[in-house]
């Protein structure tokens, strides 16, 4: 595929014994949103989690097959995976500020990575926050904690903490599966302008959320990659009999 | 799973009504291409009544589709039978008015059953009756084996309309006394030939329905173009 970021070949993921990802291959475009769908267990999320080896947490985790970032094997054993989660942020379905203010929140990431200068931090901060489209929202309240927002403003918050160590890929795990209609039309919204700049992949249940806001779609069943394709033709004229079947809701 | 039964029984209801649609305009169709040909004037007042019942449930059919777009949010196959249904529909409710401007023309041609059997209508309207017969059976069971019977068909319908036409243009432009006459043969002569139009229309609404193809106007430019580049166009 054309303008591809992320490439993934013959990955295979066991945890244990138990296969949760049998020989994915995936092309994912650079700028645009990739929605990664399918039932409960079906590996959406252990793929997602490949992508920034996040996996390599869990012990009992075995990973064959490639998975190369702007041409470069993100499991090579040369690879910095504090440098990949910096190029490669996340954002999850529980929003989980940290215990301190609005604007220490935002500015951990760039501090870590060794900016001091505090006016160089608040630019980084109020910008990270402007992109996530919620700096209106506390930009006279930047010294409040975080714990005192709103799940909807919390969870864009996050958004801009990832925001603020300057990514290229925003992986998000059910963002939004946790909020009401109008803060998750806050996050759709925000997802679709921050494609401008970023790679998106995001892991949802929400199939209308899928449609509305991803230029691909992947399907995946039982750790398999059932159908990757246009979201616009997997929502109107799938080609897989799994696929339609799971998206009109007619599974099992 | 509710929520499921639920839109499964809307749809079931929405093919149900589709059905009725098809064959009460089946009805007209027939009533309307019988009369004609037997210049009965009693049974075009009837098609003339029956029209209501048509517009009713063309209204029913629409509120369905419009409830079934805005609560139940359908994709991929239950998206295109709920797509083609509102234009199946809207095809159905032309047709049965092209039915009744037929039937309000036949207390004028009464007097000329013998121009009507020089011209070939009596057959024309036997094929379309089959015609639409088999529209009724296509939307019925989905069998796309009637909709190239129902494209060859009504192309030659049309054909054949077209030459009627033809040689009652001609008739008028000889004898200046059957204009009035004429023209309304030549009227009912293009109604049938929008009759077995709407009937390829519909067909090809079906083949969408079952392969998500879009077939329309194909021999007109389609064949050079491909669907994703028609999005993209925008």
């Amino acid at each position: 595929m054309k303008n591809s970021k992320i490439f993934t070949e013959n990955l295979y993921l066991h945890y244990g014994s138990k296969m949760a990802l049998n020989n994915i291959n995936l092309a994912i475009p650079e700028k645009k949103v990739t929605a990664l769908i399918g039932p409960s267990g079906c590996g959406k999320s252990t793929y997602l989690r490949t992508l920034n080896r996040m996996n390599d947490l869990i012990d009992s985790v075995k990973i064959e097959g490639n998975i190369s970032i702007d041409g470069i094997n993100i499991y090579d054993k040369n690879i910095d995976v504090v440098n990949l989660r910096k190029k490669v942020g996340m954002v999850f379905q529980k929003s989980n500020p940290f215990a301190k203010s609005i604007f220490e929140n935002v500015a951990y990431g760039p501090r870590i990575n060794g900016i001091s200068d505090k006016n160089q931090l608040t630019e980084i901060v109020e910008k990270a926050l402007q992109n996530a489209a919620i700096w209106d929202e506390v930009k006279d309240r930047m010294n409040d904690s975080a714990l005192g927002l709103s799940g909807g403003q919390q969870q864009r918050l996050c958004i801009a903490r990832t925001l603020a160590v300057n990514p290229e890929i925003i992986l998000m795990d059910e963002p939004a599966s946790a909020l009401d209609p109008i803060s998750t039309s806050k996050i759709e919204e925000l997802i679709v302008q921050l494609k401008e700049n970023y790679t998106i992949v995001i892991v949802t249940h929400n199939m209308q959320q899928a449609a509305r806001i991803s230029d691909m779609t992947a399907f995946f069943y039982i750790g398999e990659l059932i159908e990757y394709d246009k979201t616009k033709n997997i929502f109107t004229n799938p080609e897989k009999k799994q696929t339609e079947d799971y998206i009109t809701g007619r599974f099992g | 799973m509710e929520q499921h039964r639920i839109f499964d029984n809307e749809l079931e209801k929405l093919t149900r009504k589709v059905t009725q649609m098809c064959e009460l305009v089946n009805q007209q169709v027939d009533n309307t291409l019988h009369a004609l040909v037997n210049c009965d004037k009693e049974l075009a007042d009837q098609i003339i009544e029956n029209d209501v019942l048509v517009d009713k449930l063309d209204v029913k059919i629409d509120k369905l589709c419009q409830n079934i777009f805005a609560l139940q949010q359908p994709v991929a196959s239950d998206l295109r039978f709920i797509l083609s249904s509102l234009k199946i529909n809207n095809d159905l409710e032309r047709t049965g008015d092209h039915a009744v401007s037929i039937a309000k023309r036949i207390d004028a041609i009464a007097d000329y059953p013998d121009i009507l059997e020089e011209l070939g209508i009596p057959e024309v309207c036997d094929s379309t009756t089959l015609l639409f017969k088999d529209v009724v059976n296509l939307v019925k069971t989905h069998n796309l084996v009637l909709s190239s019977d129902i494209f060859s068909n009504a192309a030659e319908i049309k054909d054949k309309c077209h030459e009627i036409s033809n040689k009652i243009l001609e008739e008028m432009m000889q004898k200046s006394e059957v204009i009035v006459g004429a023209t309304n043969i030549m009227v009912i002569t293009n109604l049938i030939e929008r009759i077995a139009s709407y009937s390829t229309n519909i067909a090809e609404s079906i083949v969408f329905v079952v392969e998500g193809k879009i077939v329309k106007h194909k021999k007109k430019f389609y064949e050079s173009l491909d669907e994703n580049k028609l999005d993209e166009e925008d």
